[in-house]
């Protein structure tokens, strides 16, 4: 039995390891200094792809942090709600509305956000656009990792701060945050490491594939880490660009592992 | 409790839930009235029609939604199996460093970007099946549920790992006391009562893998023709989430290709939602 169990394991015990090295081994040949470095930027083209991704990692970057800008203080809200206002049956509500909405596939949101934002809104294919429809995706989880961290803090310190006549805002400033901080950040981290590797959503509504540096404005489309390996994956013809397309994998993998573990060490660290 | 003056506070709260709650009504109002329309013009018979050629106003989903069951049953054939014994192998039978090690590396694999399976998928496991298997190209049903089995790993694994832990430590001593060898103990107490936690880690799982799109979308192949026959899982194939991705681009806005679009993201919305519904309430209660 136990050789049998252990047999069906192995495979599930190396593949996450041979994933990750079979990817830094193929972007080996392109993981350089004039990745980042070079002046080389991608150009439309098909034979013409270079060799710089910097542009590319600040897309991803932007993305990921408007979004997050956007969705924290409404997952802040959220969650004060639930600790202040809502009544347990608002509670049970909430919580059941919060893992629907997170089981809603992000292509979906992908899917309504290109109606509403781009085409109704008139927003166009925008940082605006890939940025709010990334902070409708993470939202669920964000409120959830900051409701348990609010549920978290033992009820008598907030009753004692109440009794001793501090308002709610008072509370939530002086006991609250200093108490949860690290819950809440194991929380923004995990939205951030999701909101870096969504593609899907933001395919056809925040990016287009080469030619911006900087957006220049909120209204204007950037390039992502993400839909960049998608188009260089596909350019099966072209050896230069699979290797960038690997590069990109292997830096996109590092950016989303370093949020991730940095999470899960943050978690650790908490509960012990 | 209740405030009887408008604060700041209560108002940057109402202001919050009300922007998140107009919000994502708009979305689904808006997912929900283009499908509506859909679905009254062809009504809801296109479901079972095998033909999808939007230029000819031919719709008919049963292609992808078989491609979309046979992707994700070959991915929980693959996934539970290996998940369950390697949940079971860490919390059982391994000390409890490697445990931790074959925890991070779960989580690893669960951070991966489905971006990147694609990637590994397109270029490791195609070719890998083209040779194995003299296939034309390798795109496949079967390479999509190769690719969604990784996926879902982590998700199955971690839950029943949390299950299995979750037994109480009396449990185990009472089995022991009874004088039951290690298989009973799995099986007659480990798994029974750890399997609330598997069954909604499995839920959780199927409806991660509903909702998948890219790394389907890259090595599916997107051929939209149901299966000849109805198992072959060897062909190019499209599902669902492929689907949506491949045409969103091309589909003009207002168009009834467009709305056929929405009916699929509808659908995949109301079974994911029903996924996610039941592995909450069959959650055991802690």
């Amino acid at each position: 039995m136990k050789i049998i169990l252990i047999m069906f394991a192995i495979p599930a015990i190396l593949l996450p390891a041979a994933c990750v090295l079979y990817i830094f081994y193929q972007a080996m040949p392109a993981l350089n200094l004039s990745l980042i470095f070079g002046s080389d930027i991608s150009v439309v083209g098909v034979n013409s792809i270079g060799q710089s991704i910097l542009p590319q990692i600040t897309g991803s970057l932007l993305l990921m942090a408007l979004a997050c800008f956007i969705a924290l203080p409404i997952a802040f809200s959220i969650a004060l709600f639930h600790a202040f206002w809502a009544s347990q049956n608002h509670k049970k509500l909430l919580m059941t509305l919060l893992q629907m909405l997170q089981g809603i596939p992000p292509i979906v949101y992908g899917l309504c956000g290109l109606i509403v934002f781009v085409h109704t809104l008139q927003w166009g294919i925008s940082l605006l656009t890939g940025s709010v429809i990334l902070a409708i995706i993470i939202l669920p989880l964000l409120s959830n990792s900051l409701i348990h961290a609010f549920a978290r803090i033992p009820r008598e310190q907030t009753d004692a701060a109440l009794s001793l006549g501090l308002s709610k805002l008072n509370v939530i400033i002086r006991i609250w945050l200093p108490a949860s901080w690290s819950n809440i950040l194991t929380g923004l981290l995990l939205s951030m490491a999701r909101a870096l590797s969504e593609t899907a959503p933001i395919l056809f509504t925040a990016t287009v594939f080469s030619g911006i540096t900087w957006p220049d404005s909120i209204f204007s489309p950037v390039t992502s880490l993400q839909t960049h390996i998608f188009y260089l994956a596909q350019e099966g013809s072209n050896i230069q660009a699979i290797h960038t397309a690997w590069a990109s994998a292997a830096t996109l993998l590092l950016l989303v592992l370093c949020f991730s573990l940095m999470a899960g060490y943050l978690r650790r660290y908490d509960t012990t | 409790m209740l405030m009887l003056r408008p604060s700041m506070l209560a108002s940057f709260v109402w202001l919050g839930c009300l922007t998140a709650a107009f919000s994502i009504a708009v979305l689904l109002w808006f997912l929900w009235d283009n499908a509506w329309l859909f679905f009254q013009q062809f009504g809801i018979q296109t479901l079972w029609l095998d033909e999808w050629y939007p230029y000819e106003n031919l719709y008919g989903f049963l292609p992808a939604i078989t491609g979309t069951a046979w992707a994700l049953l070959i991915a929980l054939l693959i996934a539970i199996p290996c998940g369950l014994a390697a949940a079971i192998v860490s919390s059982e039978i391994v000390s409890s460093t490697w445990q931790a090690w074959i925890r991070l590396s779960m989580e690893v694999l669960a951070g991966i970007p489905s971006v990147v399976y694609g990637l590994i998928g397109l270029w490791l496991l195609l070719p890998l099946l083209q040779s194995q298997l003299n296939l034309l190209t390798g795109h496949s049903l079967l390479a999509a549920g190769l690719i969604l089995s990784l996926m879902i790993l982590p998700t199955i694994m971690l839950m029943a790992q949390d299950a299995l832990q979750g037994v109480a430590p009396e449990q185990r001593e009472a089995a022991k006391l009874l004088g039951l060898n290690w298989n009973q103990q799995l099986l007659r107490i480990l798994l029974p009562q750890a399997w609330p936690g598997i069954r909604s880690g499995i839920l959780l799982a199927v409806g991660r893998g509903l909702g998948e799109t890219m790394a389907v979308m890259l090595v599916v192949g997107s051929l939209d023709r149901m299966p000849q026959p109805f198992y072959n899982i060897l062909e190019p194939a499209q599902t669902l989430t492929s689907r949506i991705g491949r045409e969103m681009g091309e589909a003009a806005f207002g168009s009834l290709h467009f709305s056929a679009l929405m009916a699929c993201g509808l659908i995949l919305a109301i079974v994911a939602v029903f996924f996610s519904f039941s592995a909450q309430k069959m959650r055991p209660s802690t």
